[in-house]
């Protein structure tokens, strides 16, 4: 019976962690993948699409209508990337397991507000720009991260005629 | 200005590393460090004890209770009866700069440790298993014996840079870290260092009843209490299993002549 309980006691100490690391990795990446996958279609969709991030428009663009146009989206991070990145914040470097979280949201993002602007029927957005905020985990010592909130956001235009 | 759709390659904005060999990496590369700073600073503790006399640490630690101690009542008579053996046997070790205290502590597992400043724990699951003032004795002897090897102290430093470094790890504060007799003793000792505890224990007995007769019938009761026991707590633990502890005391006590056979006395409680 003792002999039981140190195992099990052993178990929850360190096996579950390990189980749970494990099952966030494969879940995770897999997740990931298919997110990379969906947002390399979608941009192949979208290419030719003018996004650009000048603030002011260029002289020769003849605008009929403009608006604003927003994509936003709240990305969070598995187990084993916090565990990962936990380990690297010991000696420091680049947070490897954390630029393909941020990449994803950026893209996303960006993709969010052009199929808006598309979808409105506009021809371009131009003054794009990117922001980016931290939520705030709901532990009451206000330490952690719940995730980060990505906000893609520009001037979307339509062309009274084809500029170029 | 003319429009051009271009699409960048991927992979710019990430690093082409897998990240479960980032993860090996990192936790490979990690542990090589950490090893070699314990290990230094378990060297660097060594070092210290050359330099910290018993004198030097008996004052330090001479009220010194750890903090996870659950005493039992002062007025227990078997606190009183033990720490009177515990005189007994330390008056034979001429010259000692300690003055041994005794303490039990309410745990139901039986176990013994020498803490800091000449303080001997035992526990009141250990009172509970012993059987005569004979097998007692020996175990006190033996915590004597890590006093005299200076044992305790380097359990103190191993403890407390364990102690640091999962503090470091899992992110606890490391202000608020208070010394437990656990992160003291449940390190436990080398192999090395039980035997020479033992060795002396069992002089220590031997000088205090003239004979060794029952020192380690405590342990060779264990011994059948315990033969069908699983391997991991026993792989995990550094303690001399006990088949090969009472073997060693035998060996022991034929060559240094010390009788086997004698009058053995009943617990005084």
């Amino acid at each position: 019976m003792e002999d039981f309980l140190q195992t099990l006691e052993i178990f929850f100490n360190f096996g579950l962690p390990l189980l749970i690391l494990m099952v966030a990795y494969f879940v995770g990446s897999t997740i990931e993948k298919r997110h990379f996958k969906n947002i390399c279609e979608r941009e192949d969709d979208l290419h030719g699409f003018p996004v650009v991030s000048f603030d002011t428009m260029p002289e020769d663009w003849n605008v009929s209508s403009c608006n604003m146009v927003t994509g936003s989206i709240v990305i969070s991070l598995d187990y084993f990337k916090r565990v990962i990145a936990g380990l690297r914040g010991l000696i420091g470097g680049r947070i490897k397991t954390y630029e393909p979280l941020l990449e994803r949201a950026r893209r996303e993002a960006l993709l969010r507000m052009t199929e808006s602007a598309r979808e409105q029927g506009y021809d371009a957005v131009f003054n794009v720009r990117l922001e980016t905020s931290r939520l705030a985990n709901a532990r009451r010592d206000g330490k952690g991260t719940a995730g980060v909130e990505m906000l893609a956001f520009g001037t979307a235009v339509k062309f009274a005629s084809r500029f170029g | 200005m003319k429009f051009v759709a271009k699409k960048p390659r991927e992979g710019i904005n990430v690093s082409d590393v897998h990240p479960l060999v980032e993860a090996g990496t990192l936790v490979v590369g990690l542990t090589l460090i950490f090893v070699f700073i314990a290990l230094l600073l378990i060297f660097l503790i060594e070092i210290a004890l050359y330099f910290v006399s018993d004198e030097t640490e008996a004052e330090l630690f001479a009220d010194w209770l750890p903090e996870d101690l659950v005493a039992v009542s002062p007025a227990d008579d078997r606190l009183y009866e033990t720490q009177l053996l515990l005189d007994r046997l330390s008056s034979h070790w001429i010259d000692t700069p300690y003055t041994f205290r005794l303490e039990i502590d309410d745990s139901e597992v039986a176990n013994a440790m020498a803490l800091p400043g000449g303080l001997v724990v035992v526990t009141e699951g250990l009172l509970d298993k012993v059987e005569s003032e004979n097998e007692l004795a020996f175990v006190l002897g033996h915590e004597l014996g890590h006093f005299r090897n200076r044992d305790h102290i380097r359990a103190l430093g191993r403890g407390i840079v364990l102690s640091l470094f999962f503090a470091v790890v899992t992110g606890n504060d490391v202000a608020g870290l208070g010394i437990k007799a656990t992160d003291v003793t449940l390190r436990g000792f080398s192999r090395k260092q039980e035997s020479a505890a033992d060795e002396f224990g069992l002089s220590l007995v031997h000088a205090e009843y003239g004979h060794v007769n029952e020192a380690w019938r405590l342990f060779e009761r264990w011994d059948s209490e315990q033969d069908s026991s699983p391997g991991i707590v026993t792989y995990l633990s550094t303690h001399p299993q006990a088949g090969n502890r009472v073997e060693d005391l035998k060996l022991l006590a034929d060559r240094e002549g010390w009788q086997v056979q004698g009058d053995v006395r009943a617990l005084q409680w």
